[in-house]
């Protein structure tokens, strides 16, 4: 595999990024992409995908795709950021004229830019670096990015929503200044067509001083679809980044969320919900970079899994000989609701000094026999009771989100999934 | 109203109850006292249909119905309520939820209309009040945080609010201190009527200066061994246990 090119000739740019795109092809040509043998590729098997999209995988195949099938998130009041099969749709989308925002692609054609550049720069050294993320910056033509200048608020999220059943490498860049605020909403949703595809999407955050970003990333591919991620954040003195990232659709679907408290007072809050069923594969790796004093983390995990769902969560986290004062907890759930669901899950910790408070967790198992009975005592019925609990398990990752029409948007979605767990008018009432 | 008679149960393969035979007729209060071990919550959880509990012989007939083969929920359609020993904690899932399925369920099996959310709402204020439970309480997870005394006071409130016609209360009055358990006593008496029957499985006489029963039973390895009027409650308080089992031992 690694003796095909990936060719870069006919995407736009100037020289200076065609010259990142060659360094990313030479990179993937070293590295190609990961093996089970890679530790951190041990449960998820990429040859699924592979070997479903052929051996010129990174290649989008020409379909049509209809964006009428764009359902917009009730209640949800944003500005409108919309890719097709991984390119921007200027008259979808409604861009917001109070900052500096624009789609790369548009970046790209207007000639030299420098900051576009440093998105397309490869750290081969980053936790987690792959062959994917090498891919994605050898053909990314599109995606979102803006720079959200000192002390902006922005009056709503930005919606950024990705559509298609097609491959598309898609690169964003969202920079906020000092004390900046912002909403970032990425939605992934699969097109009307029954295709197959691959999403390969990085998104790169920065975070100045005193900024706050809640992103909620909601993966919600179409059924056959492939999904392949990647966030990186890093986060300067006193910044804070949630992240609820709720993953429900897709065959195959792995993201590497990596987090890097580069300095004093920073803190992140990763929220993590899968709802899997059928032979759905979903895998997060997670990585917490604690490099600086006085930084907290938090982590919070829930898996749900039916049928012959396949879950993997790996949670990292490293405090560095300088990090003193670190205070650190990380949780995970995991519910399987039936004998061939499966769960690999491992927390990890590295510690460098002794002031440090970190705790970790995780739970594996089905429903509480007690609680269930309890239930029923009062007389709700079996399945109801059943709902009820699984419900309760899942939405203690959701009460953490504080966009009201998401949340309700996410219940709705999500437990529509599971067996005899339609009828949710009088709980989520 | 309900009609117990030689029933034997087995835990994981271990009989613990040997025989019983117990009548309890519409409003009557029983109270069943007796050592560790020797039986008293697993009757109350048996009647009340746990899983894990394997009857092995005899019968349990409640309105005339073989309440054996009931599930647990259609017993608490039937009326059969179970104050739990130790409630468990539901994290997320909304007390008062739970109660409004549980009582549109049982109304919807005695073909009553369900009652809508307005109707519920001021029904379950008006029950809270009965044993001081706080208003925050109703919109909180199922006994999430809640204290020991806290969570004996939620059974008795969702004791009120299903308004259960055979109510069996586990060890209610364990682990409350004095001014809890008067709270939870006024709450039984005044959930106390002609047509519900009242089972207090318990440890401690203290209870019995609360709540007055109309008969006491001793319930020791399995078997009823004697029962009476409140004065066997105060007899026991005095005597223990032994001279019960002895008086059992020497009848044989």
């Amino acid at each position: 595999m690694s003796d095909l090119t990936l060719d870069f000739s006919t995407l736009p740019g100037d020289a200076g990024v065609q010259a990142l795109r060659q360094q990313a092809v030479d990179t993937f040509t070293r590295t190609g992409l990961p093996g089970r043998r890679d530790e951190d590729w041990k449960y998820t098997d990429i040859s699924r995908i592979t070997g479903t999209l052929g051996e010129t995988w990174w290649l989008p195949m020409p379909t049509e795709i209809s964006v009428t099938e764009i359902s917009d998130i009730e209640g949800l009041d944003a500005y409108r950021i919309v890719f097709v099969a991984g390119v921007f749709q200027p008259e979808s989308s409604n861009l917001p004229d109070t900052i500096q925002l624009k789609p790369l692609s548009a970046l790209l054609t207007e000639g030299a830019d420098e900051p576009s550049h440093c998105l397309f720069k490869l750290d081969e050294s980053a936790p987690l670096f792959n062959g994917f993320l090498a891919t994605n910056s050898a053909l990314a033509s599109d995606g979102l990015c803006a720079c959200i200048g000192k002390n902006i608020k922005l009056d709503r999220p930005l919606y950024v929503v990705h559509v298609g059943n097609n491959t598309a490498h898609v690169l964003n860049g969202l920079m906020l200044g000092q004390g900046a605020e912002v909403t970032l909403i990425e939605h992934f949703v699969g097109g009307d067509s029954a295709g197959a595809g691959l999403s390969n999407i990085a998104t790169y955050l920065r975070l100045q001083d005193n900024a706050s970003l809640t992103h909620y990333r909601l993966q919600m591919e179409s059924a056959k679809q492939f999904h392949i991620g990647r966030v990186e954040v890093k986060q300067a003195r006193d910044s804070r980044y949630t992240l609820h990232a709720v993953e429900l659709g897709g065959s195959l679907s792995r993201t590497d969320i990596v987090v890097k408290l580069a300095e004093a007072g920073a803190s992140c809050d990763l929220n993590g919900l899968f709802v899997a069923s059928g032979r759905q594969h979903i895998d997060h790796h997670t990585r917490i970079d604690h490099a600086a004093p006085h930084c907290t983390s938090r982590e919070q995990y829930r898996t749900v899994l039916d049928g012959r769902a396949h879950g993997v969560f790996n949670g990292k986290i490293v405090v560095a000989e300088g990090a003193v004062k670190t205070d650190s907890a990380q949780s995970n759930g995991n519910l399987l609701l039936s004998k061939n669901a499966e769960i690999d899950t491992k927390p990890e910790l590295e510690i460098y000094n002794d002031d440090v408070k970190c705790a970790h967790g995780v739970t594996v198992g089905q429903l509480d026999e007690n609680q269930l009975f309890y239930l029923k005592s009062r007389g709700l019925s079996e399945t109801e009771a059943r709902q009820l609990l699984t419900f309760a398990f899942a939405d203690e990752i959701l009460t953490a989100m504080d966009n009201n029409a998401i949340r309700r948007f996410i219940e709705k979605a999500a437990f529509a999934k599971l067996p005899n767990m339609t009828d949710l008018d009088g709980l989520l009432g | 109203m309900l009609k117990i008679e030689n029933l034997h149960a087995s835990v994981a393969g271990k009989e613990i109850l040997k025989g019983i035979n117990l009548t309890i007729g519409a409003g009557e209060v029983h109270a069943i006292m007796g050592p560790n071990g020797s039986g008293k919550s697993t009757l109350a959880n048996v009647i009340a249909g746990r899983d894990g509990y394997e009857v092995t012989a005899g019968s349990v007939t409640y309105h005339g119905k073989d309440l054996l083969a009931m599930k647990p929920e259609e017993r608490a359609w039937e009326g059969v309520f179970l104050a739990f020993q130790y409630p468990v904690e539901i994290p997320g899932v909304n007390n008062t939820y739970m109660l409004k399925a549980g009582v549109n369920a049982k109304r919807k099996h005695q073909g009553e209309q369900e009652l809508d959310a307005m109707e519920f709402m001021q029904m379950i204020r008006e029950k809270a009040k009965l044993v001081e439970l706080d208003q925050s309480f109703l919109s909180r997870g199922v006994n999430e945080g809640f204290s020991g005394g806290e969570k004996k006071r939620n059974e008795i409130f969702q004791m009120a609010v299903l308004e259960p016609s055979l109510a069996l209360l586990d060890e209610t009055d364990s682990g409350l201190d004095i001014d809890a358990l008067r709270v939870v006593a006024q709450g039984v008496n005044a959930l106390r009527n002609a047509e519900r029957s009242i089972v207090m499985v318990t440890h401690y006489q203290r209870l019995l200066d609360y709540i007055e029963p109309d008969f006491v039973h001793v319930l020791a390895d399995g078997k009823i061994l004697k029962s009476g009027d409140k004065h066997l409650a105060m007899e026991l308080e005095e005597r223990g246990y032994d001279w019960v089992k002895d008086e059992a031992a020497a009848a044989v």
